[in-house]
């Protein structure tokens, strides 16, 4: 099975790099414009289910390194075996300087959630995706507070310290 | 009953009454509330000391807030706690509203609840056994003995810092003062 998704993708697509670290992994490298190529390829071929989206910055190479976990579900009409299930790790690099990628949403809806995530963490912009508004964070950063730049000492130091505590003043 | 505290009941009924009705605010925050649930079930039964969940704020005295606070949980504490009727308690349960804990350097997280809204008392512990919710709790009731559980009146006191706090952690809050401050008060009278 590995040996075959293996094959299949390097003859559809000429610039992937195939990897099989483990049994139940198989790690797909592609270039930036077509991981979505490889994507609807992946789901036409039953990996119907992405069960991450997930985002790495490399900043000595200055690019982000986006990871996409394909997994699938047993079926319906399948037989029962005890073999673990095959995930699938497609990974692409992007540029650090004005991060841009398409989004996976018209492919996988599920993407949603995760791109806004990655969108408000990492400061990468999705083209296409339906809503980047904010998830988690109520304040604003100057920079994305998952970037590797982000001094986290510093920030808490001018933010949260500088509150004063109330208690104290009035003795 | 204790007929030892007979003497305490005749002079302060409504304060005896408050002190072993606890009603605690089901409210979740973080890892701690896990240990909240073996809590109120039959295992250690907190209706021994008289604590129990109730669904809305209107109805709780006791507040019990159980882990790391984020930016954005901060918001509906603040809110919880200022809906909940007079006397209230409020007990920080872990060390993350103590000081931070682990989260001491977090982008998110504030580190010291008590810059926010008042706190009665602190359970330390990371985490806390369901035990030590009830050794705070009879410390509580000492507390409110000596009426030294005076959290709600040290917010109405000192709101104006406080409210000034929470608008330095959240930006323009978007409800009302609870209590008339210096600064509103004087654009009242300048009108």
């Amino acid at each position: 099975m590995n040996e075959s998704i293996k094959e299949q993708l390097e003859l559809t697509f000429k610039a992937v790099v195939v990897t099989i670290p483990e049994d139940t992994r198989i790690v797909v490298n592609v270039k930036k414009d077509q991981v979505l190529a490889v994507l609807r390829f992946l789901k036409d071929r039953k990996f119907d289910y992405l069960a991450l989206v997930s985002c790495i910055d490399w900043i000595e190479e200055k690019e982000f390194e986006l990871v996409y976990i394909l997994t699938r579900y047993m079926k319906a009409d399948e037989e029962h075996t005890d073999q673990k299930s095959l995930h699938l790790i497609v990974k692409t690099r992007i540029s650090r300087q004005g991060p841009q990628s398409e989004t996976a949403t018209s492919i996988f809806s599920n993407a949603e959630p995760y791109e806004r995530e990655i969108h408000e963490l990492f400061g990468i912009s999705f083209e296409g995706h339906p809503r980047l508004t904010p998830l988690f964070l109520e304040r604003d950063y100057e920079i994305p507070p998952f970037r590797k730049d982000f001094d986290t000492r510093k920030y808490v130091e001018e933010v949260f310290d500088k509150i004063p505590f109330v208690e104290d003043k009035d003795k | 009953m204790d007929r030892n505290q007979i003497t305490k009941w005749l002079k302060a009924p409504a304060k005896m009454a408050n002190k072993y009705s606890l009603h605690a605010i089901y409210f979740c925050t973080g890892c701690g509330i896990i240990e909240v649930p073996p809590v109120i079930t039959s295992r250690w039964d907190a209706e021994r000391f008289g604590i129990i969940p109730v669904a809305t704020p209107r109805q709780a005295n006791l507040f019990l807030i159980t882990g790391y606070v984020s930016v954005k949980t901060l918001k509906p504490i603040i809110r919880t706690y200022e809906q909940m009727p007079e006397p209230k308690y409020t007990v920080g349960f872990g060390s993350c509203p103590i000081n931070g804990g682990m989260y001491w350097d977090s982008y998110n997280t504030i580190k010291h609840l008590d810059k926010y809204i008042p706190i009665d008392g602190w359970i330390a512990g990371c985490m806390p056994r369901p035990e030590a919710i009830f050794i705070a709790v009879t410390h509580l009731w000492t507390l409110i003995d000596k009426d030294m559980a005076n959290g709600y009146i040290r917010y109405r006191e000192n709101y104006e810092s406080y409210r000034r706090n929470q608008e330095m952690a959240l930006g323009k809050l978007e409800w009302p003062p609870l209590y008339p401050t210096h600064s509103n008060v004087k654009a009242v009278e300048n009108e």
